[in-house]
């Protein structure tokens, strides 16, 4: 039963379809042809028709013509349609060029397309351009709108290939992120390391040097017990100099580095006139 | 008892006023006054929503758009006049300066009244081309209304308006199976402009001839413009927000399109969605709806341990900052939360002459409320000091432009802001270099001052 319904529904459309298809516009006697500037290089001709398009793309070059020849027909009959146009499309972005038919009397209708009639941002596309007929009037016959063949642009290759800016749009623009510059680099810990190994070892060798070639603190106890008081404050300023550009070093600005080694100086000043005397007197005692 | 009846006044004045961002007073400019009957309903619509509707025909002397160098009207609505000039109180450069102090025109053309010189030139200087001849029809034998025009199809049928573009935010367009008809129309060309936007575009089939010269057939001199070439209702958004609307067909704006049965070409019996599509193009064009409003701005330092002040002038490079903007959309009454369309982002240029850095701006839901959505944005300055701007530049179709600029100082390192050398491993044989020498010449003082001389020594000088 209910197999029964859907087929008289189906048959209802179908003839439903037929009844509309009475009145339809279409064409016959369908011509594309490619009409070389040279007449030597010949050209190309295929017929079409609205049921069947046409499987391989025709090449259009840069100096041919094409031409489609076609006639107009109202339910059959040949009549003038009030709108008969190829349309040309770009299949990824479905930009459309409509191409008027002139249409005589009888629905005879032709157009002549070159690639210089062609709008440039059609004339970069990448795929074939998908040509189609749009035929239609006023009154109740129902238009048609078919593709037909497809349009594959050769451009010249000596010629400079034409240009096309995109119109600005508002819209978002790419982000940028700032490529900051390197940075310091220091060589491997490793290296600076055994060059810190390196430097400090100096320093025992130095030590080893001296005590070989008989170096001897023995005079110390001598010069405390000569001039005790300049002796310690001098060599003690000398060290606290040193304090003083540590702390330079670590922690103190200027104005707080220069006074205290100001002071420090002028201890290391008058303590080393005596200290110094000390020692002076040594020599010329010949102990020295 | 007074300070409430003046209260109340305030109030009603305040929910009256809150209808347009720009303003409530509206000319609507006609042939005839009596002619605004077959407008009713539009009108009456614009009455409603808190306009106060003056009329005015084009050859009136007390017509003026401005009175004492300002505007005297907010917003101004051309519905189609038989006249060829629309005088001397209309002219181009008017209109145009009546645009530049942010007014705001509703143009609505029709192929059965040639379109006025004055419109011709205006929309020339806007980049819109009308047909050479003004009096064009646009025809469409695949979607037509079969009710009203079976044989001369010039009552087009058209789905609700879509934006061609993913990243535009949807504000003409009603329910997907919602019908417009556009009868007696006349379709337009746009120009490259940035600020040019199709509403409604005219269906693939459609096309546009003069019904004077061709009416046999449309020959390829004859034809202006064909399918989506053609715009049936277009927008364009002056640099100031201002906006202007060119409706194609004066008709649809009528009452008796509004709501009105239509016949498609299928066979489907449908109600137009006219009335709903006219509220939304005046509402757009008067400042409804689109309108985008900057709340605050503001940018700290984004690092721990340091003083947090707001917008401060200046900046150290390398530095962690945080950006902030609040924006709010009017949207027909009251301000809401603004939500940037999907697919588009609002970003953030931080530019000294061109952006060094470029971000998206991301919604932050804990500052945002129902009336502001704060957009914010965290990272590093760039490593060039100088003049920088934080800069907001969202200019999108039928938004109101947002361009924000916000100048900051970016220093340099100071001296005592780098890295001490003990950190950097590179300087350590350096530092122990200095420790050495400072150790060697302790001992060198000491064994100066303390040294006995040698008992070899002693001999050495006894030879001598």
């Amino acid at each position: 039963m209910r197999f029964l319904q859907q087929f008289a529904s189906a048959l209802l459309l179908v003839a439903a379809g037929t009844a509309q298809a009475a009145a339809l516009w279409g064409f016959d006697d369908a011509s594309v042809s490619v009409i070389a500037k040279k007449a030597a290089e010949g050209g190309s001709k295929e017929k079409f028709s609205q049921k069947t398009p046409l499987a391989t793309p025709i090449a259009l070059g840069s100096l041919d013509t094409l031409k489609v020849l076609l006639t107009a027909k109202d339910d059959g009959s040949a009549k003038r349609p009030h709108q008969a146009f190829l349309v040309l499309k770009e299949q990824a972005s479905g930009l459309e060029a409509p191409f008027p038919l002139t249409v005589k009397e009888n629905g005879k209708a032709v157009v002549q397309i070159s690639q210089k009639d062609i709008p440039v941002q059609l004339l970069l596309s990448a795929q074939p351009l998908r040509a189609s007929v749009v035929i239609a009037s006023f009154g109740a016959t129902q238009g048609l709108n078919t593709p037909v063949f497809d349009v594959q642009i050769n451009k010249d290759p000596n010629a400079a290939p034409p240009t096309y800016e995109k119109p600005l749009r508002y819209g978002k623009q790419p982000d940028i992120h700032h490529i900051f510059r390197d940075g310091p680099k220091s060589p491997p810990k490793v290296v600076s390391l055994f060059f810190v190994l390196a430097v400090l070892a100096t320093v025992p060798a130095l030590f080893i040097g001296w005590v070989l070639l008989g170096a001897n603190v023995n005079h110390l106890t001598k010069a405390l017990g000569t001039a005790p008081l300049s002796h310690a404050t001098f060599f003690g300023s000398i060290v606290a100099m040193e304090l003083v550009f540590l702390l330079y070093y670590t922690s103190w600005n200027l104005f707080q580095t220069v006074p205290v080694a100001g002071l420090v100086g002028l201890v290391a000043v008058f303590s080393g006139t005596k200290a110094l005397g000390e020692v002076q007197s040594r020599r010329l005692a010949g102990e020295r | 008892m007074w300070s409430f009846l003046s209260f109340l006044g305030l109030l009603l004045v305040t929910v009256v006023s809150a209808i347009s961002t720009t303003g409530d007073r509206l000319l609507v400019i006609l042939d005839d006054v009596a002619d605004k009957a077959s407008y009713s309903q539009f009108l009456g619509d614009l009455e409603g929503r808190g306009f106060t509707v003056a009329f005015e025909t084009p050859k009136s002397e007390s017509l003026s758009l401005f009175r004492l160098g300002e505007r005297a009207y907010d917003h101004v609505v051309f519905l189609p006049t038989n006249s060829k000039g629309l005088g001397p109180n209309l002219t181009p450069a008017l209109l145009l300066q009546f645009i530049n102090q942010n007014g705001n025109i509703l143009l609505a053309l029709s192929a059965s009244t040639p379109t006025p010189v004055s419109f011709v030139s205006l929309l020339a200087e806007l980049d819109i081309q009308l047909p050479a001849d003004r009096t064009a029809l646009v025809v469409d034998h695949f979607n037509y209304d079969t009710a009203s025009a079976a044989d001369k199809h010039d009552v087009l049928l058209l789905p609700a308006p879509r934006p061609s573009r993913s990243d535009v935010k949807d504000f003409f367009g009603g329910s997907s199976t919602s019908l417009l008809a556009f009868p007696r129309g006349l379709g337009v060309t746009l120009g490259a402009g940035e600020l040019l936007t199709s509403i409604v575009r005219a269906p693939r089939t459609a096309y546009s001839y003069n019904p004077k010269e061709a009416s046999e057939a449309v020959g390829s001199d004859d034809l202006f413009a064909a399918g989506e070439q053609l715009a049936l209702v277009s927008a364009f958004q002056a640099r100031n927000s201002a906006r202007f609307t060119i409706v194609g067909s004066a008709e649809m704006l009528q009452d008796a399109w509004f709501d009105a049965e239509v016949k498609t070409v299928a066979g489907a019996t449908a109600k137009t969605d006219n009335r709903e599509f006219a509220k939304r193009v005046s509402g757009w064009t008067f400042q409804e709806l689109g309108v985008l409003r900057v709340n605050w701005i503001e940018h700290h330092l984004n690092e721990e341990g340091v003083a947090n002040m707001s917008n401060p002038e200046i900046y150290r490079i390398k530095n962690d900052v945080t950006y902030s903007i609040s924006l709010s959309e009017y949207a027909w009454s009251s301000w809401t939360a603004f939500a940037v369309p999907a697919n588009d982002v609002l970003q953030l240029e931080f530019s000294m002459l061109s952006p060094f850095h470029r971000l998206p701006l991301v919604q932050d839901a804990a500052q945002s409320t129902a009336e502001a959505a704060v957009y914010t944005v965290s990272f590093t300055v760039p490593d060039q000091h100088g003049i920088f701007n934080f800069k907001v530049n969202y200019k999108r179709p039928f938004l109101s432009n947002v361009e924000e600029k916000n100048t900051v100082s970016v220093r340099h390192m100071a001296h005592d802001e780098w890295p001490r050398s003990y950190a950097i491993s590179g300087a350590w044989p350096w530092i122990s270099g200095i420790a050495a020498t400072v150790a060697g010449w302790l001992a060198f003082c000491a064994l100066w001052m303390y040294s006995a001389p040698t008992e070899k020594k002693k001999e050495n000088k006894k030879t001598q």
